[in-house]
């Protein structure tokens, strides 16, 4: 038997699964007090056949960086899977807050239209910092907090790659 | 635009899903195809599907799928006789089409002087209403000082759109709701529009309050046979793009169609149009109709009017080009109900912030009556520098009810990973009992903004947790099984071969 734990709601909920092999692609999954015989088969990479009892799904499983989409119908569940030493090592990380200083991050590859915040003034949360645009529209990059910005880490006209700091919030 | 000759060899001058849709019909055809890319797009789909491809420069498309002058000079290189533009890009530029003819190069479209006169929608605007077309109120030219635009909008009174006078396709468009956003609108708008379009002149326009967005598809030969092919309703829109299209309209009987259809091919005649064009209306709520713009240019939502009609719009362009007749107006059957979803790299749960991002997996809907206008494949890379959308999902069906299940059946079908998409979107849309009873205007995407966002539905939750775990099961042990099968094979080896092997790397008694 292999436990997991998986983050639901961005890390704000956590569930336990309890997950027992009683055959090649057959299953035996318990969550809290409901036991599952499932019947697993992998189309590929990328689509799961799943039969819950006598239930038919097929399940999109996207796999992303930090955790994995599961499509069901028209619903769509990020999930973050962990062992007992991944739980561990994230516990030991600290969990997710917006007090303190926080980095805003460009959300995808874009250019630099507009910095609307110079460092030292104030921004309430949901103020726009930075405008980037990309794919040909612009996006306002928010403060996630009330605060003041310490810190603007580019200037407009900048080309900046996925994930690169724009400006700080304390 | 010289005479019309027969064509051997066409450039495609675009990217994404319509160079592809191009390139399918042309090869139909027995052309030679030319596809030309950006160093951003040379694992482009559209590149793969040519004989022959030219790079034009870097991804910005300011400095490729913009300059003319490259795309001619590629034409050139590959001997291309004619050129489609496709849409937007260089598709609506009379310059553009001037520099074609001038090197002896077919431009697949109307001739330059009906693209000056529609392309500049403040002309066009004007030449509709001295043909006597009724117009939405607006400002007589574009305005080049940002005050005297302000004060002519406070003058006609708000909401207002701010609009870019070389236009299209909602880029550089805003409606501003009252005085004090203007200004910051303005500037959004300019440097929309100079990034688009490269040029920003701008004009103020009367906002119509809960208007429907219907477009007449027209055509015409050389020899001067105009026909219209019907309507397409586009009034689902976001932020002025235009997001689910169909044809009919629930809002139009024979007669108002047939009225709008002749209005259309007359504001065509009256610039000398050949070829594919559209003819937009704003529609208000007692059912008057007004000249928006025409569009000089197959349009991204043609495959509706395509699949009512029975025609290939594209097939059609290459022939007029040759100087081929096309059908006349009593030839023009419509059957049917076809509606079509434009799928973005865009995530609707972000305030539609754009996706772009490898495709790590991606499975498309088929069966009858659906119609996938894709541009994209597994592993590739959807690259920032332009316009999110990736593909078009059509249905096709006898009635109006059942085009929209089987286009809800088929977006159910279509996934895609790596990115996010606005498929769960495009579903909430179609399943909305607004758009069901065919009551909706362009104000439906933010009306029912709340409800369109698509939450988890907590009964496959757990189905979601055991996909997962069981998932995270077999990856762990799989590896674990590989794991062991690879130390047990090391183990396995003979312990005197390894000695053996030892004693002579050192070099020792033998």
């Amino acid at each position: 038997v292999t436990t997991y734990v998986a983050l639901l709601d961005g890390g704000r909920r956590e569930e336990s699964i309890e997950v027992r092999m009683l055959g090649p692609g057959v299953y035996e999954v318990r969550i809290g007090d409901t036991v599952r015989r499932v019947d697993a088969f992998r189309h590929d990479s990328g689509t799961v056949s799943l039969i819950v009892d006598t239930e038919s799904y097929s399940v999109q499983l996207d796999q992303r960086v930090n955790d994995v989409r599961v499509h069901i119908r028209d619903s769509v569940f990020p999930v973050e899977i962990l062992d007992e030493k991944r739980l561990r090592m994230r516990r030991a990380a600290g969990k997710f807050t917006v007090e303190g200083r926080q980095t805003l991050l460009s959300p995808m590859p874009g250019k630099v239209v507009r910095v609307l915040k110079r460092p030292g003034e104030a921004v309430g949360e949901g103020e726009g910092v930075v405008v980037i645009e990309a794919m040909k529209m612009e996006n306002e990059i928010k403060s996630p907090k009330d605060g003041t910005v310490v810190e603007v880490l580019v200037r407009e006209g900048q080309a900046v790659e996925g994930n690169a700091r724009l400006a700080a919030v304390e | 635009m010289s005479e019309a000759r027969p064509i051997q060899k066409l450039l495609v001058a675009n990217r994404g899903e319509i160079a592809v849709r191009i390139l399918r019909t042309a090869k139909e055809m027995g052309l030679r195809t030319v596809a030309v890319y950006s160093d951003a797009d040379r694992g482009a789909l559209h590149v793969r599907l040519a004989h022959e491809a030219v790079n034009i420069g870097p991804p910005p498309s300011r400095e490729s799928y913009l300059v003319g002058e490259k795309i001619v000079e590629a034409a050139r290189l590959t001997g291309a006789d004619a050129i489609h533009p496709g849409y937007g890009f260089l598709s609506e530029r009379g310059e553009f089409n001037r520099l074609c003819w001038k090197n002896g190069i077919a431009f697949v479209g109307p001739p330059a002087d009906a693209q000056d006169a529609m392309g500049v929608k403040t002309s066009a605007r004007a030449r509709m209403k001295a043909a006597g077309v009724p117009v939405v109120p607006g400002s007589e030219g574009p305005i080049a000082d940002e005050r005297e635009a302000k004060a002519f909008a406070d003058g006609i009174g708000y909401p207002v759109m701010i609009k870019a006078a070389a236009g299209g396709g909602g880029k550089g468009m805003k409606k501003v709701e009252k005085a004090e956003a203007f200004l910051p609108l303005w500037q959004g708008a300019k440097r929309e529009s100079a990034s688009a379009f490269g040029d920003d002149r701008l004009y103020v326009e009367k906002f119509l309050e809960r208007p429907r967005h219907v477009e007449i598809q027209v055509f015409a030969d050389r020899a001067g046979n105009t026909v219209w092919l019907g309507e397409r309703e586009c009034s689902v829109q976001r932020r002025q793009q235009k997001v689910v299209e169909e044809s009919p309209s629930c809002i139009l009987d024979d007669g108002m169609r047939r009225a709008m259809g002749e209005v259309a091919v007359r504001a065509a005649r009256a610039v000398g149009y050949v070829g594919a064009g559209t003819v937009e209306f704003l529609v208000d709520a007692s059912r008057t109709f007004y000249f928006l713009e025409m569009n000089t240019r197959l349009q991204v939502e043609h495959p509706v009017t395509e699949m009512v009609t029975g025609l290939d719009l594209v097939r059609m362009q290459i022939e007029v080009a040759q100087g081929l007749p096309i059908l006349r107006q009593e030839e023009v059957v419509r059957r049917g109900h076809a509606i079509e979803a434009r799928v973005y790299a865009e995530d609707p749960a972000k305030g539609f912030m754009p996706s772009p991002g490898r495709i790590s997996y991606l499975r498309v809907p088929g069966g009858p009556g659906i119609r996938d206008d894709s541009g994209v494949y597994t592993g590739w890379v959807v690259p920032q520098y332009y316009d999110p959308m990736i593909s078009k999902l059509l249905a096709w069906a006898p009635t109006r009810e059942q085009a929209i299940a089987k286009l809800i059946r088929g977006l159910g079908d279509y996934h895609v990973h790596g990115i996010t998409t606005n498929v769960p979107y495009l579903r909430a849309v179609l399943r909305h009992p607004a758009f069901g009873s065919g009551v909706y205007d362009t104000g439906f995407c933010q009306a029912h903004q709340k409800e369109l966002l698509v939450q988890p539905d907590a009964q496959y939750a757990e189905v979601a947790l055991i996909a997962a775990a069981v998932a995270a099961f077999k990856r762990d042990h799989d590896d674990a099984e590989a794991f062991a099968a690879r130390a047990g094979a090391q183990a396995g080896r003979s312990s005197w071969l390894r000695i053996g092997r030892a004693r002579a790397l050192r070099g020792g008694v033998r």
